[in-house]
């Protein structure tokens, strides 16, 4: 059994990383055939599958929006995704309100006032879950919607950051968001370094706050660098493909 | 509705200047009032209004069965009711985005800065006390979050434990007040444009892109956010926000 | 030197009007992956959005009172006055007009519609429409001098084949679209369509 004391021991966390080390990220787009854009994001040990559909039109019609694209943003998790058993299927309370914030991610990265009455949908579904799946999904969203080609301001990255005992530490795991002591999922806007997403737990002061933000944006590159090289690699995969297709 | 539609633009001219449409400042609240005890039937009750916004919290005990791998820790539950009474907008039927955004901040700012002690709330084998906070949404003019938290928190203030006696909860009955170990309040921000103000109208909300609501308890500490709406922030705004956000705890905790 | 660009790339100093790009603070970005050499910036994907002077191929989804509603491979779709159109149309017929107008919310207004003969029509993303086309329509005249058929490209990425050896010529078409990207396109699609060729009669020479 895990208990506190275990989390942080002589400067390292439970599973041997430094206070700024992410686990390792791995992200691929393209994923998925029928999708407009699609991305796997594969963060220590969680997995997040993001799925991209239009622009569209709006059912029902009076719905849309004359002057910009709305955003259907839906974060949900497998029944199966967790380490416990069976979870319901469907929406719950928690994925409904992160499906709210995210939504408000992409509506703000998105240029939604190119596509007037229109509706993007993004799908966020958990595949298996170990804390922080949701800035694992938003990560995610944002390279599918590039995937999508749907024009984005920028890629919209999502990292937390959290306070077990007194140690600042980036990019929580399962243990140490249930057994540490606060836990701040953000997203961040990396070229502008705004702000998108910003919730939070536990008692903070003012410097720890500060703090938290300053290591986020830190780590927020090294996120970035990999949803690039995941669309890079995407395009030199097709382009590999179209020089063999010489032989079709 | 269509009135506040209308009024999108008028209300972002005076923002750019620094205005209000009710002529208060940037970060003054409008008139706060907290009536405790007006449901007696709950264990505990109070009514908050800021401005024209009234939010109503009755809070139930129970005894429940608690979760598996905290077995002697008590339940607290918050929910949120955005009653079609409270708004043109408000329909009845199982809670949307928002009433559900609304009670988990609540809740948020109330768990992590344990308000209420729930070690030790065992009842008796396998059952443990539950604490059902529920916020009823009675008139909505802006601000909702900070209205129900001051509702909830005054209700937890005013709240009165019954006695279990086998195993079972006798109402009407009081084995004193709720101890509580901390205070929480809440405050909203809203960004018109490139201003930010504090304790926004329905029709500021709905002129504005982005919110940030802050949960503030004692010594200095924030112990919720939750950042709303398209606009981004800046992480200067952000601790810029955290700084008000402490200033104005002194006023409401004043009404509590 | 062609490199990639990511959404968020400063793609220049000042405000300049470039596809897949957005301005911001005086600046121009990109907003789409896109392929970039020296000024020239092509989106890997988009999204065809009605443009005036467009020709495009619009498919007829809806028949009106006053007129049709036309489906144009894009989010948003145009309508054609009956007063501007001399076929009757029914539902499904392919239709190749120009846009006269797009109003605020991206509708287009159509007009000099020409009824399209019963071929193959594929849709494809409409940043593919330069590549199918070819510098002053060289890769237009190759597809056509090899297959026979009768191509028609809009503007919106759907493009109709009729006639001739429209099998090869969708199959092409299809090259392009996957190989849009690379270089020594050209080349191949010819070597493609002369292999083609070489095996079966020449366009032209079929049954009839």
């Amino acid at each position: 059994m895990v208990e506190k004391a275990d989390l942080f021991k002589n400067g390292k966390r439970l599973d041997g990383r430094g206070p700024m080390d992410l686990r390792p990220l791995k992200i691929t787009a393209g994923v998925l055939e029928r999708a407009q854009g699609s991305a796997l994001v594969e963060w220590g040990r969680n997995k997040v599958l993001a799925a991209v559909y239009g622009p569209h039109e709006v059912l029902p019609k009076h719905l849309a929006d004359p002057t910009k694209a709305i955003i259907n943003a839906r974060y949900i998790m497998a029944p199966f995704s967790g380490q416990e058993e069976h979870g319901r299927s469907g929406p719950n309370r928690r994925s409904i309100e992160i499906s709210k914030v995210a939504k408000h991610v992409f509506e703000n990265a998105v240029l939604v006032d190119q596509f007037p009455k229109t509706m993007i949908d993004v799908h966020m579904e958990v595949l298996q879950s170990d804390g922080g799946t949701r800035v694992a999904g938003i990560t995610a969203g944002a390279v599918a919607l590039a995937d999508a080609g749907i024009p984005l301001r920028d890629l919209p990255v999502g990292l937390s950051a959290g306070l077990i005992g007194e140690h600042m530490v980036l990019d929580l795991d399962k243990y140490e968001d249930n057994l540490g002591d606060s836990d701040m999922p953000m997203v961040i806007l990396p070229r502008t370094g705004e702000i998108l997403l910003s919730q939070m737990d536990g008692l903070l002061s003012r410097e720890d706050i500060s703090k938290a933000f300053d290591m986020i944006f830190q780590g927020a590159q090294k996120v970035r660098d990999k949803q690039i090289e995941a669309l890079r690699t995407s395009y030199e995969r097709m382009a590999a493909q179209a020089a063999q297709g010489e032989t079709q | 509705m269509i009135l506040e539609q209308i009024k999108q633009g008028f209300i972002r001219e005076l923002a750019d200047k620094g205005q209000r449409e009710d002529g208060r400042g940037l970060l003054d609240y409008r008139a706060i009032k907290v009536t405790k005890g007006f449901a007696p039937n709950a264990e505990g009750s109070a009514l908050a209004e800021i401005g024209r916004s009234k939010v109503l919290c009755g809070i139930k005990f129970d005894v429940m069965t608690p979760f598996a791998d905290r077995p002697t820790e008590g339940v607290v539950m918050v929910n949120a009711e955005f009653s079609p009474v409270a708004h043109p907008e408000f329909r009845a039927g199982p809670p949307d985005e928002k009433s559900i955004e609304l009670a988990r901040v609540v809740d948020r700012g109330i768990r992590s800065a344990k308000v209420v002690n729930v070690d030790n709330m065992l009842v008796t084998e396998g059952k443990v006390q539950g604490i059902f906070i529920d916020l009823y949404i009675l008139d909505h003019d802006g601000n909702l979050i900070d209205t129900a938290a001051l509702a909830a928190m005054a209700a937890l203030k005013d709240a009165k434990v019954p006695k279990f006696e086998e195993g079972k909860i006798v109402r009407g009955t009081s084995s004193g007040s709720l101890p509580l170990k901390d205070i929480v309040v809440s405050t909203s921000f809203e960004k018109i444009g490139k201003t930010i103000m504090v304790d926004a109208t329905d029709a500021e909300e709905i002129a504005s892109s982005g919110r940030l609501s802050l949960g503030t308890a004692n010594d200095g500490k924030v112990c919720s956010s939750q950042k709303s709406g398209s606009a981004g922030f800046s992480k200067d705004e952000y601790l810029q926000m955290i700084d008000w956000a402490h200033e104005k705890r002194r006023d409401l905790l004043a009404k509590i | 030197m062609k490199q990639l660009v990511f959404p968020g790339d400063k793609v220049a100093d000042e405000p300049r009007r470039i596809p897949g790009c957005y301005i911001e603070d005086g600046k121009t970005y990109a907003a789409n992956v896109s392929l970039q050499s020296d000024d020239h910036v092509v989106p890997l994907k988009g999204y065809y959005v009605p443009k005036t002077g467009d020709d495009v191929i619009g498919i007829v989804e809806e028949e009106r009172f006053s007129g049709y509603n036309l489906a144009l491979n894009s989010p948003y779709g145009g309508s054609l006055s009956a007063r501007d159109t001399r076929d009757e149309l029914k539902l499904r017929d392919a239709v190749y007009v120009k846009i006269l107008a797009v109003n605020e919310v991206k509708e287009a207004v159509l007009i000099e519609p020409q009824k399209l003969q019963p071929g193959s029509m594929i849709a494809v993303d409409s940043v593919k429409v330069p590549r199918i086309i070819g510098r002053n329509g060289s890769m237009l005249d190759t597809l056509a001098k090899f297959t026979g058929s009768r191509i028609t490209v809009g503007k919106n990425g759907v493009v109709h084949v009729e006639g001739g050896n429209a099998e090869l010529a969708m199959k092409a078409i299809e090259k392009i679209c996957r190989e849009s990207h690379t270089s020594g396109l050209t080349e191949r699609i010819t070597q493609m369509l002369e292999q083609e060729t070489r095996n079966a009669p020449r366009a032209g020479e079929q049954n009839g």
